[in-house]
């Protein structure tokens, strides 16, 4: 049976052009949802905007109107420039005294600040129509910590689950959710092309579900939590992780 | 053909009962074990089995009868639960006025509502378990948003043992994750908050206030309480790939109500 309430509704997917954003495309897609898709990397599929910019999100706003669903996946542990849209991941583990201020403020703009000014633009519509689904992505890293992608990354998801849990609360008397995903170890085409990719065998063989997770495996919850399943579902963050960590 | 056993399914307005009519849409084969006889009735698709799950043999011997019939498990749902209506002798009973937390309780109820909330996931699981993983399935167990709040003093209609066999049936969906994660059975749980079955609807009627056991419903941020249809939809995804990569979590559904 297909998930109840996708039918027919508007989506707007940030971070589309690829991973787990390209997967979300697909998978609401397949549900016949109307997709919009974002990404400052461009591909034939997407509007491509700066969401660190907010001219260029009220651009992409004058261009997707009022979306039911509104999915922001842009981001990274490295911040893509319109110069490099789609950069590499590092070799190695990224540690404190790595990080100079130039990228703390990148980092923290390319997850945290594209997920406020794009949920500032779009929120007030569902507002008004007294319909919406925000899911946001935060990270394993903001749950139990990392020891590779780097504090400015592991603060700036841990800031998505703030916004998260605040806008629940404000947006809720409109009948708009808001939720976030955590994702774990997800094999994207940019992660496997990374050392990162070579997670080590010992480390899937400590996982409870034993695999590393794939950009299908978080594009099905997003699924869920914008059908109805998820409509009782607010100011929650859910852990995608194969059982690595629990939540709290 | 897919086999699912749900527990705490018979009651008419539970989620239960609707995650028993869901998880026939999705195709599976749905046992449900119950002590509520009354209501087998209305589930005539379904395969129906008389079970007091405090009682570790009577869930046994359902779950051997569940095996024998359709040869396998898939798909564990551990509904039953809550603070009265769950013996035999008071099944039907309206709900007990006043608040019972763990310090005015008696060890009886102590004792009723742990059976009936904790130890029935406890002996589900264990005697489904060796099923499940021969071709991997998934379990899923409904906890509350008590285990994350507790029950605040004044209100009715719950209990303090309830709030912690709750958090104890959370933390026995993380060990199940643990030990059947590698055989492909995922294990997980929802937290409801105020949601309008049929036993909200008793409470609200015998209390004669707007308020659920776990406060106003002018607090929920959603500003509304929850549907059984939307909470057993959300049971049911956990069931199906779509939750292909969660395991030992458990799922909030409180309509902000309580942000972990």
């Amino acid at each position: 049976m297909p998930l109840e309430g996708l039918k027919g509704r508007k989506a707007l997917v940030t971070g589309a052009a690829s991973g787990i954003g390209a997967s979300i495309v697909e998978r609401l897609k397949r549900e016949d949802v109307q997709v919009f898709a974002t990404d400052i990397h461009a591909t034939h599929e997407v509007i491509v905007a700066d969401l660190t910019d907010a001219d260029d999100v009220e651009k992409l706003s004058a261009r997707v109107g009022a979306p039911d669903f509104l999915i922001n996946v842009a981001g990274g542990p490295v911040a893509p420039t319109r110069q490099q849209t789609l950069p590499d991941l590092p070799s190695k583990a990224l540690l404190l005294e790595d990080l100079d201020e130039k990228q703390w403020a990148s980092v923290i703009a390319a997850n945290l600040t594209t997920a406020f000014l794009v949920c500032r633009e779009f929120a007030p519509r569902m507002k008004a129509r007294k319909f919406g689904r925000i899911v946001n992505f935060a990270s394993i890293a903001a749950r139990r910590g990392s020891d590779r992608v780097g504090v400015h990354y592991a603060a700036a998801k841990g800031g998505i689950i703030g916004l998260t849990k605040t806008l629940a609360l404000e947006l809720g008397p409109h009948n708009v959710t808001v939720n976030a995903i955590a994702p774990g170890f997800i094999k994207t085409p940019r992660i496997e092309a990374a050392d990162w990719g070579n997670a080590s065998a010992a480390f899937l063989e400590s996982l409870p579900l034993r695999r590393a997770g794939t950009p299908d495996d978080i594009a099905g919850v997003v699924a869920m939590l914008c059908s109805d399943a998820g409509g009782y579902v607010s100011g929650a963050t859910l852990d995608v992780n194969g059982g690595w960590y629990f939540g709290p | 053909m897919k086999v699912a056993i749900v527990t705490g399914a018979a009651k008419p307005d539970s989620i239960g009962h609707e995650v028993a009519l869901r998880l026939l849409k999705e195709g599976m084969q749905v046992v449900v074990a119950d002590l509520y006889e009354e209501g087998f009735a209305a589930l005539k698709q379904c395969v129906c089995m008389r079970c007091d799950v405090a009682d570790s043999s009577s869930v046994e011997d359902m779950v051997r009868n569940a095996v024998h019939r359709f040869g396998r498990i898939d798909v564990l749902v551990n509904c039953v639960g809550g603070s009265w209506g769950i013996t035999r002798k008071d099944l039907l009973s309206s709900p007990p006025l006043g608040f019972r937390g763990l310090t005015n309780c008696s060890l009886d109820d102590w004792r009723t509502i742990v059976a009936a909330n904790l130890d029935s996931v406890f002996y589900a699981a264990r005697a489904a378990a060796p099923h499940l993983r021969k071709q991997g399935g998934a379990i899923v167990n409904v906890a509350s948003i008590a285990a994350r709040k507790g029950i605040p003093p004044g209100s009715e209609g719950s209990s303090g043992p309830y709030a912690v066999a709750k958090a104890g049936v959370m933390g026995l969906t993380r060990q199940l994750a643990l030990e059947l994660g590698e055989f492909g059975v995922r294990v997980n749980c929802v937290a409801p908050g105020v949601i309008a079955s049929g036993r909200l609807k008793r409470v609200m009627a015998l209390t004669g206030k707007e308020r659920g056991p776990e406060g106003p419903m002018s607090s929920i941020p959603l500003k509304r309480v929850g549907t059984v249809d939307e909470c057993a939809a959300l049971i049911v995804a956990l069931c199906t790939d779509d939750t292909s990569y969660m395991t030992g979590v458990t799922v909030d559904a409180n309509g902000a109500s309580y942000a972990a």
